[in-house]
């Protein structure tokens, strides 16, 4: 795609989704994708520099990353698509959705970075690189002591992955730090249904920034989904995809 | 051989409750832990120890860290323009103003051009690829740091020697519409440049530029494995052998009487490895682009597992290396010399045979809790009874 060999997980049947992923690329086993496949066609590439998929020299800003995914739409055999992202993915879906809203059949933005919403002495998104990793963990789950990974448990490659996505986020996000301080000013470009879904545990970016999100957006819904951090796609995997379904059922 | 003197202008006086219970005493210690009063009388103190060296012809040198106990020195500029009317005769080496975190390489370059001219063409400029809790402090993305290090470095260089008339810098990571600064320096084209760097890559590159390569309390295996990368680069470029003036070593120094006073206030600088490296992992071991992705294996899990290992360490792993070291492993690794007059020069010795040679040793000399007396007792020492005899040594051409 584009000239960079990316890495995609397909599943399931149906209409069409494409799954923009977090901070970490989308774990093939995941159970939400086991349920959602059987309501959707799951189209999950991992961003240039995640997962397996390369990211070229000089390929470094969300400028490259929002333009190869236009390509990638626009290569992209169906007519319209929905567009989910998570976290930094929602951050994307929100910016293909103000630029590529004619390829579009919905939009879905699950605890999603991308806008300043606080002034400018709050932090509205938790500062990853710059927070002990303890507490990174503590606050992304409703539930760490089930759910923080294991990093000693974790195999050699995983790790690896790891560590490059974790690389790939700090280029792409630094500065400003996860978000986009024209992006607000354009929302209302977003005229497709649009779904701002939020763990109420969420404490990397609160349900209240979810909830100002929704609010630029014309039509939009938001949706808590309870005993849930950060990933509700993973806390709550039910939940979420019953949400979702819910939704592509409108 | 040439002798440097360094002090960090370290604030050890935070009790020690404090230092414990923080997970990092760089970048995010509170500053109401820093009193300006004990803070001036330190700069007072460390200044005139600068002063000192001057009368007794031992350059100086003036690093820069920010936010920590282990340094003062957030604004280095500011001290290598004091050094630099200040001092009357001895080389100033600043190693450096953290050139990769600054955004404006072209004022850097105003500040060295100025401090070259205020001091006659006595100024040598260093380049430091700084550590992981920098990065915090100054806001720079830790991931394209060494990109930044090497373009910032071009643009300072280009500024310097750039007589012509404005030019313009249209770069990656700088751009600048109208470059033309003054004065320009009184060395010429530019002051004498070095580079701080353990890791071969770099290494490598600073070989090929021809810069002095300086390793800092890295040991003999790590100084020996950079100088022969540094080599090996000019050697595959086809550029010319350089002499052992092209490389330098920084280590604890320090030089008593007698043996049992050398090391006993030597290892007081041991503060600075066993207190003043604490780093919370957010700034090192998680930091992005602290090492490569490769690495993450042996540096993410709480233990790495038997028979793990590239054999090169980072910076931070080197930093882990130090913090538990005692005074012996200190002085047998090289990070400490220290003695009477004798027992210093035979220790700086048999390290420059065990790395291949080096033509400057720059001695950080003053650390922790180590008095202003003692200081001063010890660059008197070092500089009366250890130079003479390492000015003996000169540069010679190494393969």
């Amino acid at each position: 795609m584009s000239g960079i060999d990316l890495e995609v997980v397909r599943r399931g049947a149906g209409r069409p989704v494409v799954l923009l992923h977090g901070m970490q690329n989308v774990d093939p086993r995941a159970p939400f994708l086991d349920m959602l496949e059987e309501h959707a066609e799951i189209i999950a590439p991992s961003h240039p520099g995640f997962g397996r998929s390369a990211r070229p020299a000089g390929f470094e800003t969300i400028y490259d990353l929002l333009h190869f995914y236009l390509d990638f739409l626009e290569e992209l055999p169906h007519d319209k698509i929905t567009l989910m992202g998570l976290s930094f993915g929602g951050w994307l879906a929100a910016e293909l959705a103000v630029t590529c809203r004619h390829r579009l059949a919905g939009l879905v933005l699950v605890d999603a970075f991308g806008i300043k919403v606080s002034d400018r002495e709050t932090q509205d998104i938790l500062d990853v690189f710059n927070t002990a990793p303890a507490e990174v963990q503590r606050r992304s789950w409703h539930d760490p002591a089930t759910w923080a990974p294991d990093l000693d448990a974790r195999s050699d490659e995983e790790l690896v992955i790891r560590a490059r996505n974790w690389e790939s986020l700090c280029l792409y996000g630094w500065n400003p730090y996860m978000y986009n301080p024209q992006l607000k000013r354009w929302l209302s470009r977003i005229t497709v249904p649009t779904l701002v879904v939020w763990g109420a545990s969420d404490g990397i970016v609160k349900p209240s920034y979810g909830r100002a999100y929704a609010g630029l957006i014309p039509g939009s819904r938001f949706e808590l989904i309870e005993r849930a951090g950060h990933h509700p796609e993973i806390e709550q995997a039910r939940a979420f995809v019953d949400t979702v379904v819910k939704f592509l059922n409108r | 051989m040439d002798a440097w003197w360094q002090c960090e202008v370290p604030y050890p006086f935070v009790p020690q409750e404090v230092l414990n219970a923080a997970d990092s005493v760089r970048a995010s210690l509170p500053s109401r832990y820093c009193d300006p009063k004990v803070a001036a009388d330190l700069f007072e103190e460390v200044i005139d120890e600068f002063l000192l060296c001057d009368d007794l012809g031992l350059n100086v040198l003036a690093v820069e860290h920010h936010a920590g106990i282990n340094s003062l020195l957030g604004a280095n500029p500011l001290l290598v323009g004091i050094l630099a009317r200040q001092t009357r005769q001895v080389r100033i080496l600043s190693l450096g103003t953290l050139i990769s975190l600054r955004k404006d390489p072209v004022r850097v370059a105003e500040e060295y051009a100025t401090a070259d001219v205020i001091s006659r063409g006595r100024l040598e400029i260093g380049f430091v690829k700084s550590g992981g809790t920098e990065m915090a402090s100054n806001n720079a993305n830790p991931v394209n740091n060494i990109e930044r290090y090497w373009e910032a470095i071009d643009l300072v260089k280009k500024a310097l020697s750039h007589q012509d008339g404005p030019f313009r810098w249209e770069g990656k990571h700088f751009t600048h519409r109208h470059v033309n600064i003054w004065p320009r320096p009184w060395q010429k084209p530019h002051p004498r440049m070095w580079s701080a760097t353990g890791d071969p890559e770099t290494a490598a590159e600073v070989g090929r530029r021809g810069m002095v390569h300086v390793l800092v309390l890295r040991g003999p295996e790590g100084t020996k494995r950079a100088y022969a990368a540094h080599r090996k680069a000019r050697a595959e470029a086809g550029l010319p052998k350089v002499t052992t003036d092209n490389f330098a070593y920084a280590a604890l120094g320090y030089v008593g009487d007698t043996d049992e006073e050398g090391l006993r206030v030597g290892s007081k600088l041991l503060w600075f490895l066993h207190t003043s490296l604490k780093s919370a992992p957010q700034y090192s071991r998680f930091l992005p682009g602290s090492a490569p992705p490769e690495a993450a294996p042996q540096i993410y899990r709480s233990a790495p597992r038997p028979g793990a290992g590239t054999g090169v360490m980072s910076a931070g792993q080197n930093a882990a290396r130090l913090t538990s070291i005692s005074t012996e492993q200190a002085m047998a690794q090289g990070i400490l010399f220290a003695g009477n007059p004798d027992s210093v020069y035979k220790q700086v010795m048999e390290f420059y045979d065990k790395v291949g040679g080096f033509g400057h040793l720059s001695l950080v000399g003053r650390s922790g809790f180590m008095t202003h007396a003692e200081s001063e007792k010890g660059i008197r020492l070092f500089s009366k009874e250890v130079l003479p005899r390492l000015r003996e040594i000169k540069p010679v051409t190494v393969d």
